[in-house]
């Protein structure tokens, strides 16, 4: 381990980080942009639920180096190549999950369909969408290295060019820093979701528990 | 009013779950619907304010048939009150309340005003209006639901099984908050139930369903229990619909006699003289016991019947307010058999024994089936007032009830969650 060297790199370091938080968190954002419609859409009609779901499914079973080469003709080694593919693996179909007596009592108060949804469906569905979009960015931050492979940057630098040289101080700041940078972005969903949604018991958050845990995929 | 009109709902799968409903529910009035499961009566509920829409016949609110109505703007005339409460969790108990308003465009402020006079209404903490509902008692949330249905004013409150989720000591209590709200909003409420207890308690009328969406007995409660139709009601009422009949008869019409009722002061030989077989002993704070005359001869004439060893008196009732039901009651738990008459303060007005009960009985019970007001509440379908006076029974749920506070403690809500502890049954 040699010390020197982080601080004599710290501007790449710090833009390599910089580069690998953009992969994780734009794509967990166009995957929520896109699941959500998709959710709501599910929602409503259950029998799309299904093969909507099977279809992701099969979209997460890819690898996710095959999908960056699969895009690669149409988007060049690009971010935008990285972060398409990554948002796929972000794509996490929500159903808003809304107890039925309180549909049924915001339809008899007098809701409309839109409105119901705005203002009842979606606050309530806000800690399920935090724990996707924390599986999400997590599992991106670490799938982004694997974006060096097609020369987009990213933390992943440090593992390439530190295995190539011969050194292992540049992997194990990677690590690190790819590490920190996952726990500080799921520490602040968590207090965003604090702030959201205070009407939650604080012991208890039933909610989150049935969201079943994604496997990561490499 | 709410007319029901040859209304059937069938289901696709060729289920009836109402079958030509014919129904007339008075404005002003409570209606209970109720039945065992799967007769139809929340079908029944939910047609009317369109959450399920009729196969054949038609509905009419105030004579306007409802389908002439956007289902939206029709709901918000409408109070709905329902058992799992279906409270938003994201909104505060306040802002809860304030839905209705809300969505017919009131400004927030004028909201969240109405939203206080209605905490205050439904007997709810003011406290309470910025928590939410998790943090509250099943109870608790219950009145919630209950204040956010009245929020608009709607002239019209449905209430499916409203106070089945909570514990029966809770569920007396917000049973008798009902009727007083009842009494002083007169609402036309339509409340659908399982119970019989409650319908005959709440209901100015009952509607008891049979189990394929078609209506036994339309009736007041009191002629439900003492004229049902068939088996089939009579049966559903219960084995003791007799003696629960009698909740709506007065005392009033109970001869009650003062002879034996004695000061602690008087002597023996006084009470000898009266020639009773039982003593009441008493005082200005009310009765102190019973002495049997056969035991009386053990002591000398001069002594004070203070001084010697009395029965309880189990049970007193108040004379002219309770209902018969409490007066035979009192006199089954008392050792001479004679029903102890007590006024406001406690203080002994005289006794009633067996005959004399049989006797009011029988006199109540023959008014009643003259057709007679005679039994404090008529039993034509609209009396012309609208009070729900009613004689109070000596039913373990109204005592329950009277004792204040036990809600909170009763609902098994833990400790933080109940610190705001409600003024429960304390309202007269």
């Amino acid at each position: 381990m040699m010390w020197s060297w982080i601080p004599q790199n710290w501007s790449q370091i710090w833009h390599l980080t910089w580069e690998n938080l953009k992969l994780g968190v734009l794509p967990a954002l166009y995957g929520l942009i896109i699941s959500l419609p998709l959710g709501v859409v599910a929602a409503r009609w259950r029998w799309i639920y299904p093969p909507v779901l099977t279809v992701v499914n099969v979209l997460y079973a890819i690898p996710s180096l095959a999908l960056f080469i699969a895009l690669i003709p149409a988007f060049g080694l690009t971010d935008t190549t990285v972060i398409i593919a990554l948002t796929v693996f972000s794509l996490c179909i929500i159903l808003p999950n809304v107890p039925p007596s309180v549909r049924q009592a915001a339809t008899a108060m007098g809701y409309g369909t839109l409105r119901r949804l705005v203002t009842v469906e979606l606050p309530l569905a806000i800690p399920v969408i935090i724990a996707g979009l924390r599986v999400s960015v997590v599992s991106n931050i670490s799938l982004a290295s694997l974006g060096q492979l097609i020369g987009v940057s990213s933390l992943g630098y440090l593992f390439i060019d530190g295995l190539q040289r011969d050194f292992p101080t540049e992997i194990y700041v990677g690590l690190f820093f790819v590490i920190v940078l996952a726990l500080v972005c799921d520490l602040i969903l968590v207090a965003i979701r604090r702030v959201l949604t205070p009407w939650q018991p604080r012991r208890q958050r039933r909610l989150e528990r049935r969201l079943p845990l994604r496997r990561v995929t490499a | 009013m709410i007319t029901f009109e040859e209304v059937t709902k069938e289901y696709p799968d060729g289920t009836v779950a109402v079958d030509a409903l014919n129904l007339e529910v008075p404005a002003g009035k409570t209606v209970v619907l109720v039945g065992p499961s799967g007769c139809g009566k929340t079908t029944t509920l939910r047609m009317v304010n369109r959450l399920v829409e009729p196969t054949r016949g038609r509905i009419l609110l105030d004579g306007q048939d409802i389908r002439e109505q956007n289902p939206a703007r029709l709901r918000r005339g409408i109070g709905y009150v329902i058992q799992q409460t279906g409270l938003f969790p994201h909104r505060t108990v306040e802002d809860n309340i304030a839905t209705v308003p809300v969505l017919s465009g009131w400004a927030r402020g004028k909201a969240r005003d109405r939203a206080r006079e209605l905490i205050d209404l439904v007997g709810l903490d003011p406290a309470l209006a910025r928590r939410y509902p998790y943090q509250l008692s099943g109870g608790q949330q219950q009145r919630v639901g209950v204040a956010r249905a009245l929020a608009a004013d709607p002239p019209v409150l449905l209430m499916d099984e409203p106070f089945s989720a909570v514990d029966p000591v809770v569920r007396a209590s917000l049973q008798d908050e009902l009727i007083s709200l009842q009494n002083t909003l007169q609402k036309t409420v339509v409340l659908v139930t399982h119970d019989i207890e409650e319908a005959i308690k709440v209901g100015d009328l009952v509607a008891l369903y049979r189990p394929h969406g078609t209506i036994a007995q339309f009736d007041t409660p009191e002629r439900l229990l003492g004229d049902p139709v068939d088996d089939y009601v009579a049966g559903f009422v219960g084995f003791d619909r007799g003696i629960r009949r009698l909740s709506f008869f007065p005392s009033a019409g109970l001869e009650l006699s003062p002879a034996p009722v004695l000061s602690a002061d008087a002597t023996v030989a006084k009470a000898q003289a009266t020639g009773e077989p039982w003593i009441l002993v008493a005082d200005d704070s009310g009765p102190r016991g019973w002495i049997q005359a056969t035991r009386l001869g053990d002591h000398p004439g001069g002594t004070s019947l203070g001084g010697l060893t009395a029965e309880g008196v189990g049970h007193t009732f108040r004379a002219g307010i309770d209902s018969l039901r409490a007066a035979l009651d009192a006199a089954v738990l008392s050792p001479s058999g004679q029903a102890v008459a007590v006024d406001d303060e406690g203080r002994v007005v005289g006794v009633a024994t067996f005959d004399e009960l049989r006797a009011a009985i029988q006199a109540a019970d023959a008014a009643d089936t003259a057709g007679i007001s005679g039994a404090g509440r008529a039993r034509e379908a609209v009396p012309a007032d609208n009070s729900k006076k009613r004689p109070q029974a000596a039913t373990p749920e109204s005592s329950g009830s009277e004792s204040s506070g036990s809600e909170s403690s009763g609902s098994g809500s833990s400790g933080t969650e109940s610190e705001g502890s409600e003024p429960s049954g304390a309202r007269p």
